[in-house]
C-alpha cells in the first residue's frame, strides 16, 4: 500500500488529478501555496504542477505545518548562527531557506525579523540581522540592503521607546558588545590585511583555469610548505644564528682562538666558488652549520647582567621549531582527515551522485580543459556504466593465483630495488669514509646517485605496477606512491644509521660533515627537480610538437611525483635543521623558485589530463607521508641528541656527553633555587606518569572509537527510518486526497457550500483568468483546514 | 583613497563587506573585473549603477566555459532575466568565493541544478544535468536513464524520485570536492 504509483514521470506531469505523493516531501516552496498569483517560471515547456488547483491545496496545507512558518524559520537560523559559533563543528544544516524564485515584497521578511528578539537586539542585533541576511538565498543583496536598513530602523524605534521606558542596560552586556564589535572589526581588518598579503594569488588562478583544483593542489601544497618553513626559519634566526652573529662581532677574535685554535686553524679557508655546491670549505666557518656555534654565553646588549646561553638557545628552539612543526601539521593532518574521510565516508557510497553534482569545476576558464572536462566526464561516466552493466564476474581460481604470484613477484623485485640502492648507497659512503681527502666530484657522487634513483624509479615502479592489472587505476596511483615513498625513505633511513653509526669519532666535527651532506642533498635534489621539469616536460612537448607527432603527446602534469618529490625534500629540510640551522632557508628559496619554475613549465608544457584527480583525498595522503617523514627525522634527531656523543671540538654542546645532557643539568641546577619546578619536572618526566599518560590516551581513543561506531548505527537507523516517514507521509498525503475527492464531487452535486460564504473575498485575490475556478479552490481550501485536524492528530502517531 | 573607492560611499562598502563574505578590497576588485565586462568606456558610475546585459556577463572567462552558465545568472540575477546589476555580481562572486560557507553554496547549486525552478531535483534536471556535463558527446538512452537510477538510488531517501534540498544537501554534504570545485577565484 505504501508503493507509490508513480509509472512515468512525465505521464503524471500531465495527469490532472496530481497524486499528492508528487509534492510529498516538506521543503515544497510555501510561497506557493501562500501567493495564488505566483506564477512559476517555465523552463522547458513543462507545465509545473502548482498550477493545479489540488496540488496548490495540498501545498497550502504543507505551507501550514508550524515548520514552513517564516518566524520560525528566522529564528531557527538565529539559533544555528550562535550554535555555530559556539562550535564550529557543527555544519550549519538548515540555512534559511525563504521562497526562492519570487520575489516577494521585503516587508515580509522584515517584519518577521522585528518580531525576532535576538534579531531586535540594540546592541549585538545588527550583527546577528547581517549574518542572517549573508547566508540567505532567497533575497538578492539589493533586497538585502533594504532589509537590513528596514530592520535597523525598526530596531532603533524600539530602541528609543524602550529608553522612554527607562530601561537600562547593564554595563556587562555594553562591554560585551564593545568587545564583541571591536572583534569583528579587527577580524575584517585582518582578512583586508592577509588578501593584499596572499602569496601568488594570480598564477594560482591561471593555473586552476587552465588546468583545474587537480594540478593547483599541487601548488597549494608548495605554498604551505614554503609557508610552514617561515616560522621554522624566523625561530632559527631569531634565537640561534642572531646571537651567533652577535656573539662573532662582540668577542675579541683572540678569544675565540684561545678556546678553540684548532677549530680556527683548521677553517679558515677562503672561498673559491666550489663551496657552492659541496657546501663545505668556506661554509664550514660560518653560521651555517652546527660546528660554527659557540658553546659559551653570548654577551646581550645594554646590559651586563644578563647572558645568553647558546647552548640552552640551540636545542630549545630545536625542540621548538620541531614541536610547532608537530602541532601545524597534526592540526592540519586531522582537519583534512575530517573533512575527506570521516564527514565524507557513510554507510553508502555516493559515487555516481557526486561525480554528476560536482562534475564541472567552476574555476575552469580554459576552453581546452573545459573540453577535457566535458570528455573526461563523459569517459568516466561511460566506462563507470560499462563496467557496473557487466557484474563482476566471478574470477576463475587458477586467475587469481596467477595474479597473486604475479603481484608477489614485483613486489619481490621492488623490495629487491630499494635494497640494492640502499647497497650502493652504503657502498658509496663507506668508500668516501675511507679516502682520507676526497674530490669534489667524490663528495658530489652520493647525492647524485640518490638523485638519479629518485628521478628513475618512480617511473620504473610505475611501469610494474601496470603490469600487476589492478581493478582500480586509483590503487595502481597508490601503490606506485607508497613504493616511492618507501624507497626515499629507505635511502633516508640508511643515510641516517651510517652517519650516527660511523661518523661520531671517526671525523672532525662530525655534525658539520652530516650538514655538509644535507646542504649537497638539498641542493642536488633541486638541481634534479630542475632538470626534470626542463626535460621531461619542455623537451618532451618540444618533441611531441616538432618531431614525433605521432608517437608522443604534450607532457601531462605529474601531480604524485611532483608532490612526493616535495615533501622529500621538506623531509631533508627537517633533518637537516638541527645540523645546520640555516637550512630552512636555503628551503624557502628553493620553493620559491620552484614555485615559478613550476607554474611556468606547467602553463607552457602541460596539457591538462584527461584523468581526474581528486584532490581532497590525495591530499590527505600527500599530508600523511610528509608526517610520516617528520616523524622519522624527528626520532632520528632526537635519537642523535640524547644518545650520540657530540664533538669535542666545535658546536654548542662540546664538552657534554650527550647533547641532552644540557636538559639534566640544567633540572639538576633548579633542584636548589627552584625545588617546586624541579620535582614538576621529575614527577612529569618519571615512568609512572609517562605510562598513565599514555593509558589515557589509549582510552580515550578507545571511546572516541566505540562512540563512533554507535553513531554509524544511528545513522543508519534513523536513515531507515527517514525512508518509513516518507512512505508513511505518502501514503496519508494520498488518503487525504481520495477522501477530498470525494468531499469534492459531493459538492458538486449539492451545487453549494462553504466556499460562496467567503468567495467576495477571496476574489479579489484571485487572478482574473481563474475566475471560474476560484470559488471552488476556496472551497477545497476549506476542505483542506478541515481534515487537517485529522491529518495531523494522524502524523502525530507516525511522527 | 584610491580612485574607484570613491563610486563607492563608505556606507556602501560597510553594507556590502556585511552582507557578503568580502572584505573591501575585494569587493573593489570585484567592481573592477565588473567594470571590465563593460566593453564601452562609460564612466564608472552609471557602470556601477545600470545593470549589465546577459550576453556580456557571460562573457566572464569562468561563465563562458561553464556548461551551467546560463542558470548562473539566472539565478543571481535580481530581474530573473539574466542580466545583472553590479550588486548581483557581488552576490554572484561571493557565494562562488572561498569565504562563502558550504551551506550557501549548497544552497546556491541547488538552485542552479534545479533547472525547472520547482524547488525539486527531479530525474528531468538530473538529465539535463548529466546532458550539459557530457557536452556534445551524449550518453545513450538507456545509460543515461541507468545513471539517473543510479543517483536516485544513493541519494533520493525518501523514494519520490526526485532530490529535495535536504536530500541534495545531504549528498553533498559528504563530498569533499564539492567546496573545492564549486569555487570561483577573484
Amino acid at each position: 500500500m505504501s508503493r507509490d504509483p508513480r509509472g512515468d514521470p512525465s505521464s503524471r506531469r500531465r495527469d490532472e488529478a496530481v497524486e499528492m505523493s508528487q509534492i510529498n516531501p516538506g521543503y515544497l516552496d510555501d510561497s506557493i501555496g501562500r501567493d495564488p498569483n505566483h506564477q512559476v517560471i517555465n523552463m522547458d515547456g513543462r507545465i509545473p504542477w502548482a498550477r493545479y488547483g489540488s496540488a496548490r491545496d495540498a501545498a497550502e496545507l504543507i505551507s501550514e505545518l508550524p515548520s514552513r512558518q517564516l518566524d520560525r524559520l528566522v529564528s531557527d537560523t538565529g539559533k544555528s548562527i550562535r550554535a555555530r559559533r559556539k562550535s564550529q563543528k557543527t555544519a550549519l544544516h538548515g540555512s534559511l531557506r525563504g521562497f526562492p524564485h519570487t520575489h516577494r515584497p521585503t516587508n515580509d521578511l522584515t517584519n518577521s525579523m522585528a518580531r525576532n528578539e535576538e534579531l531586535m537586539d540594540e546592541l549585538d542585533g545588527d550583527i546577528r540581522t547581517n549574518e542572517v541576511l549573508r547566508g540567505m538565498s532567497s533575497h538578492h543583496l539589493t533586497d538585502k540592503r533594504q532589509i537590513k536598513h528596514d530592520v535597523s530602523e525598526k530596531r532603533k524605534e524600539r530602541t528609543l521607546s524602550r529608553k522612554k521606558h527607562h530601561e537600562k542596560l547593564g554595563t556587562w552586556k555594553t562591554m560585551k558588545y564593545r568587545v564583541g564589535m571591536t572583534w569583528i572589526h579587527f577580524k575584517n581588518n585582518l582578512k583586508e590585511f592577509g588578501y593584499s598579503l596572499e602569496l601568488w594569488k594570480s598564477l594560482m588562478k591561471k593555473v586552476e583555469g587552465h588546468f583545474g583544483t587537480g594540478v593547483t593542489s599541487y601548488f597549494l601544497f608548495l605554498k604551505w610548505i614554503f609557508l610552514l618553513n617561515i616560522p621554522v626559519f624566523i625561530l632559527t634566526f631569531g634565537f640561534v644564528v642572531l646571537p651567533q652573529i652577535l656573539f662573532r662581532y662582540n668577542q675579541p677574535v683572540t678569544t675565540v682562538d684561545n678556546n678553540n685554535s684548532t677549530n680556527v686553524t683548521s677553517y679558515h679557508v677562503s672561498f673559491s666558488g666550489e663551496e657552492l655546491l659541496t657546501g663545505g670549505g668556506w661554509f664550514n666557518d660560518t653560521e651555517l652549520y652546527y660546528g660554527y656555534y659557540t658553546n659559551l654565553q653570548v654577551a646581550v646588549p645594554l646590559s651586563n647582567s644578563i647572558k645568553y646561553d647558546m647552548k640552552y638557545a640551540y636545542l630549545f628552539t630545536c625542540g621548538g621549531y620541531y614541536i610547532l612543526c608537530l602541532f601545524i601539521l597534526a592540526f592540519s593532518i586531522s582537519k583534512s582527515y575530517k573533512k575527506n574521510y570521516v564527514e565524507g565516508s557513510s554507510t553508502t557510497s555516493f559515487y555516481n551522485v557526486t561525480r554528476v553534482l560536482c562534475g564541472w569545476d567552476y574555476n575552469i576558464t580554459a576552453k581546452q580543459a573545459s573540453d577535457l572536462k566535458h570528455k573526461s566526464f563523459y569517459n568516466e561516466m561511460k566506462e563507470y556504466l560499462a563496467g557496473k552493466g557487466k557484474k563482476k564476474k566471478e574470477k576463475e581460481l587458477s586467475d587469481s593465483c596467477k595474479w597473486f604470484f604475479i603481484r608477489v613477484l614485483t613486489n619481490l623485485i621492488v623490495l629487491g630495488m630499494i635494497g640494492g640502492a640502499g647497497y650502493l648507497i652504503y657502498y658509496i659512503l663507506d668508500k668516501n669514509l675511507s679516502e682520507s681527502d676526497v674530490h669534489i666530484i667524490g663528495e658530489l657522487t652520493m647525492p647524485l646517485v640518490i638523485s638519479s634513483i629518485h628521478l628513475v624509479f618512480p617511473f620504473i615502479f610505475a611501469r610494474i605496477g601496470s603490469l600487476e592489472n589492478y581493478e582500480k587505476p586509483k590503487h595502481e596511483l597508490y601503490i606506485g606512491m607508497f613504493r616511492t615513498m618507501l624507497l626515499k625513505g629507505a635511502l633516508l633511513g640508511i643515510l641516517v644509521s651510517y652517519w650516527f653509526r660511523r661518523l661520531p669519532g671517526s671525523v672532525y666535527c662530525w655534525e658539520t660533515k652530516v650538514g655538509n651532506e644535507l646542504y649537497r642533498l638539498v641542493l642536488i635534489d633541486f638541481i634534479f627537480i630542475l632538470g626534470a621539469t626542463f626535460f621531461l616536460e619542455f623537451i618532451h612537448k618540444v618533441m611531441a610538437n616538432y618531431c614525433c607527432t605521432e608517437k608522443l603527446k604534450e607532457p601531462e602534469f605529474d601531480i604524485g611525483r611532483n608532490t612526493l618529490d616535495l615533501i622529500y625534500s621538506q623531509a631533508l629540510c627537517w633533518f637537516g635543521t638541527f645540523y645546520s640551522p640555516l637550512l630552512s632557508v636555503m628551503m624557502i628559496v628553493k620553493l620559491f623558485i620552484l614555485f615559478y619554475v613550476k607554474v611556468v613549465s606547467c602553463l607552457q608544457n602541460c596539457r591538462p589530463s584527461s584523468k581526474a584527480w581528486r584532490a581532497s583525498r590525495t591530499h590527505t595522503i600527500f599530508l600523511g607521508f610528509l608526517f610520516f617523514f617528520f616523524l622519522l627525522t624527528t626520532v632520528a634527531v632526537a635519537v642523535s641528541i640524547i644518545t650520540i656523543r657530540p664533538s669535542e671540538e666545535c658546536g654548542p654542546f662540546r664538552g657534554e656527553d650527550k647533547a641532552y645532557d644540557v636538559v639534566t643539568n640544567l633540572v639538576d641546577s633548579w633542584s636548589g633555587d627552584y625545588k617546586v619546578l624541579h620535582e614538576i619536572v621529575k614527577v612529569i618526566s618519571s615512568p609512572g606518569v609517562i605510562a598513565g599518560v599514555l593509558v589515557i590516551l589509549c582510552v580515550g581513543t578507545y571511546y572516541m572509537r566505540i562512540v563512533m561506531v554507535g553513531h554509524k548505527e544511528m545513522v543508519t537507523l534513523l536513515r531507515h527510518q527517514l525512508t518509513m516517514e516518507g512512505k508513511d507521509k505518502a501514503y496519508l498525503l494520498r488518503k487525504l486526497q481520495k477522501v477530498r475527492s470525494k468531499k469534492k464531487e459531493k459538492l458538486v452535486q449539492l451545487g453549494q457550500g462553504p466556499g460562496r460564504i467567503l468567495s467576495g473575498t477571496a476574489g479579489l485575490r484571485e487572478p482574473p483568468e481563474q475566475g471560474g475556478k476560484r470559488i471552488f479552490t476556496r472551497k477545497l481550501v476549506l476542505n483542506c483546514i478541515c481534515f487537517y485536524g485529522k491529518f495531523s492528530s494522524k502524523w502525530k502517531w507516525y511522527t | 583613497m584610491g580612485s574607484s573607492h570613491s563610486v563607492f560611499s563608505e556606507q556602501e562598502l560597510n553594507d556590502y563587506q556585511d552582507l557578503t563574505y568580502f572584505t573591501k578590497k575585494e569587493i573593489l576588485h570585484v567592481f573592477k573585473r565588473y567594470k571590465d565586462l563593460y566593453e564601452d568606456s562609460a564612466d564608472e558610475n552609471t557602470k556601477k549603477t545600470s545593470s549589465l546585459n546577459k550576453d556580456k556577463i557571460l562573457k566572464l572567462p569562468e561563465l563562458k566555459v561553464n556548461p551551467f552558465s546560463d542558470r548562473i545568472v539566472k539565478v543571481f540575477s535580481s530581474s530573473g532575466d539574466g542580466n545583472m546589476t553590479f550588486e548581483d555580481f557581488l552576490d554572484m562572486m561571493s557565494v562562488f568565493s572561498d569565504g562563502a560557507p558550504k551551506n550557501v553554496k549548497v544552497e546556491y547549486a541547488f538552485r542552479i541544478y534545479d533547472f525547472d525552478e520547482d524547488d525539486m531535483i527531479s530525474d528531468q534536471d538530473l538529465k539535463e544535468v548529466v546532458d550539459r556535463l557530457t557536452g556534445e558527446q551524449k550518453l545513450s538512452k538507456d545509460e543515461m536513464q541507468q545513471l539517473i537510477d543510479n543517483i536516485l538510488e544513493e541519494a533520493d531517501l525518501d523514494d519520490d524520485d526526485s532530490l529535495s534540498f535536504a536530500e541534495f544537501e545531504h549528498v553533498i554534504s559528504k563530498a569533499p570536492d564539492f567546496i573545492n570545485s564549486f569555487r570561483i577565484r577573484l
